[in-house]
């Protein structure tokens, strides 16, 4: 016992005293943490270039926005979606019109691996049985663009009797599929990259896709050096930055998300239906 | 009906650790399906390892030394305001850590905030802040559990000690503190267990940042948060094993020394 109360604070001494080498430049990323993998991969790369420590701090995009406005820190804001920068920059939180698109997000089906439900198209998330997931449309962006998607093809209230849960986020949508707790989701194409041996990928058809999103990078009103936050910004959109994003299954190009969805607009706001809450209430769910 | 006792008590705890048991072979069978797939780093494994014992350890050796004098003043002594003082150090308890992560950001706003972030270096996005963020969330814990401990020892002994010319100190030290030792020890084992567990005020406070505040839990929703199931169910099978292994030891120890 004894042994064990002089041994904790010595380890935690050493814990507390491990501090990174900080160099004099140093930015801070608060950066959704979808984007986790590549983010990791620019910010070593934008290091061995510049010199410059890029401090990754991960999170939901929601929860990233509300800890930088509490701690008055950051040089760079990357959310999962568009959103979060309008809601930024009404906050005051965001330097107005300093965001830029790192990718383009496209709506597709996502299964659990192996596809059992044997889903091939839109239409068969109505069928008798099958378990459906959706983004919560009134916490997570994606959500609003599956209603909209499913609204704009007459087939809402026929798939909302066959949803059983919400995701609450795009990762937790995306795990509903990979813990293959659903049939299919309605998620963004780059799901199936994040997991390939645990999600695949069903295309919609792209005739039928209203709207797609982007991933946007800002800078927050209280970075300390925004030229360097421009900077940062730059080297994520050169072609060093988006190849890494390319790597990842992300599309970084307007005219290749544009191909799987010719008719849709990018970005802008969609309003969920009035009724919605009433429709959502009123479908038989259970199975 | 003592055999309906008995058997009630087998019975519930068998059950209970059957269940427990059945969570971790579906983690077991889990990581068998998953073994094909890619495994975390192992620099970011042993990191997150080894940063949660170091900060779940200093964190509850640090509560449960400010909760001693706490909870031996709560336990010994009466005076004006005391339900209000035992209500209010109850409040982590309650508190959800997500709330009380929010309420350390929003102090070191605060020009008393900055002023500890001076003297000690920042706390915000700091190894400091999850040992910071672990202590409040567990001082609460320490306190209710070592009052427990002293309200069961007779204050008797300890007014024995002082008609024998011991001094408080003495008192405190030589009689009280012994006959708290297996309670202390307790104490500091749940407030250890809950400690390293603690994620959310850990992640509002301390942030979620790879290899710098990635304790197991961070690395848990970290991986879930990219969709990389395999890795974090490896985190939580690591997390478990260092769980059982320190608790084990420690109780070992502690039956040793007895």
């Amino acid at each position: 016992m004894r042994l064990l109360l002089l041994l904790a604070p010595l380890l935690a001494l050493w814990s507390c005293t491990q501090r990174r080498a900080s160099d004099a430049r140093a930015l801070t990323v608060f950066c959704g943490s979808a984007s986790k993998p590549a983010m990791e991969e620019i910010a070593a790369g934008f290091r061995k270039e510049t010199g410059i420590v890029a401090e990754l701090i991960f999170g939901g995009s929601g929860t990233l926005l509300a800890q930088m406005e509490l701690a008055e820190k950051g040089e760079i804001y990357l959310p999962g979606s568009p959103d979060y920068i309008a809601i930024g920059e009404r906050k005051g939180q965001l330097l107005p019109d300093a965001d830029r698109i790192v990718s383009y997000l496209v709506p597709a089906i996502i299964t659990p691996a192996g596809n059992p439900a044997g889903i091939k198209a839109l239409e068969d998330l109505t069928r008798p049985g099958v378990r459906v997931g959706l983004g919560n449309p009134e916490t997570v962006c994606l959500g609003l663009y599956a209603v909209e998607l499913l609204e704009r093809n007459q087939l809402l209230d026929a798939v909302l009797a066959n949803v059983v849960t919400f995701g609450g986020s795009c990762s937790k949508t995306a795990n509903l599929a990979a813990m293959e707790q659903i049939d299919a989701i309605l998620g963004w194409r780059v799901f199936h990259h994040w997991n390939p041996q645990r999600m695949a990928l069903v295309p919609i058809a792209p005739e039928k896709i209203p709207r797609i999103s982007t991933i946007p990078i800002s800078i927050p009103v209280h970075s300390r050096d925004p030229d360097l936050s421009k900077r940062f910004i730059d080297y994520v959109l050169s072609p060093a930055g988006q190849a890494v994003y390319q790597r990842y299954g992300y599309l970084t190009e307007r005219e290749q998300a544009l191909a799987l969805a010719p008719g849709a607009s990018i970005g802008g706001e969609y309003s969920l239906p009035v009724d919605y809450l009433d429709r959502v209430l009123v479908m038989p769910r259970g199975r | 009906m003592n055999r309906l006792f008995h058997s009630v008590t087998v019975g519930v705890t068998g059950l209970l650790a059957v269940g427990f048991l059945l969570l971790i072979a579906a983690l077991a069978f889990e990581l068998w399906r998953a073994s094909g797939a890619c495994a975390p780093d192992g620099r970011e494994v042993f990191f997150a390892i080894k940063l949660s014992l170091a900060t779940a350890s200093v964190a509850s050796v640090l509560a449960i030394a400010a909760a001693l004098p706490v909870a031996y003043l709560l336990s010994r002594y009466h005076f004006p305001g005391k339900a209000l003082l035992d209500t209010l150090l109850d409040l982590p308890i309650v508190l959800s850590p997500i709330a009380l992560g929010a309420l350390l950001l929003v102090f070191f706003r605060t020009p008393m905030g900055r002023m500890l972030d001076a003297w000690f270096g920042p706390f915000v996005f700091e190894v400091r802040g999850i040992v910071l963020a672990q202590f409040v969330v567990v001082v609460g814990l320490a306190i209710r559990l070592l009052k427990s401990t002293f309200d069961g020892i007779e204050p008797e002994y300890e007014h024995l000690a002082r008609t024998l010319g011991c001094d408080r100190v003495q008192v405190f030290g030589k009689v009280l503190l012994p006959m708290a030792a297996p309670g202390i020890v307790a104490a500091l084992l749940l407030v250890w267990g809950r400690a390293i567990g603690e994620f959310g005020a850990t992640v509002m406070l301390a942030g979620a940042t790879t290899l710098k505040t990635e304790t197991l839990p961070v690395a848990i929703y970290l991986n879930f948060e990219a969709a990389d199931i395999s890795s974090a169910m490896m985190f939580i099978a690591i997390l478990v094993t260092v769980s059982f292994a320190v608790l084990l030891l420690v109780r070992r120890l502690d039956v040793r020394a007895r």
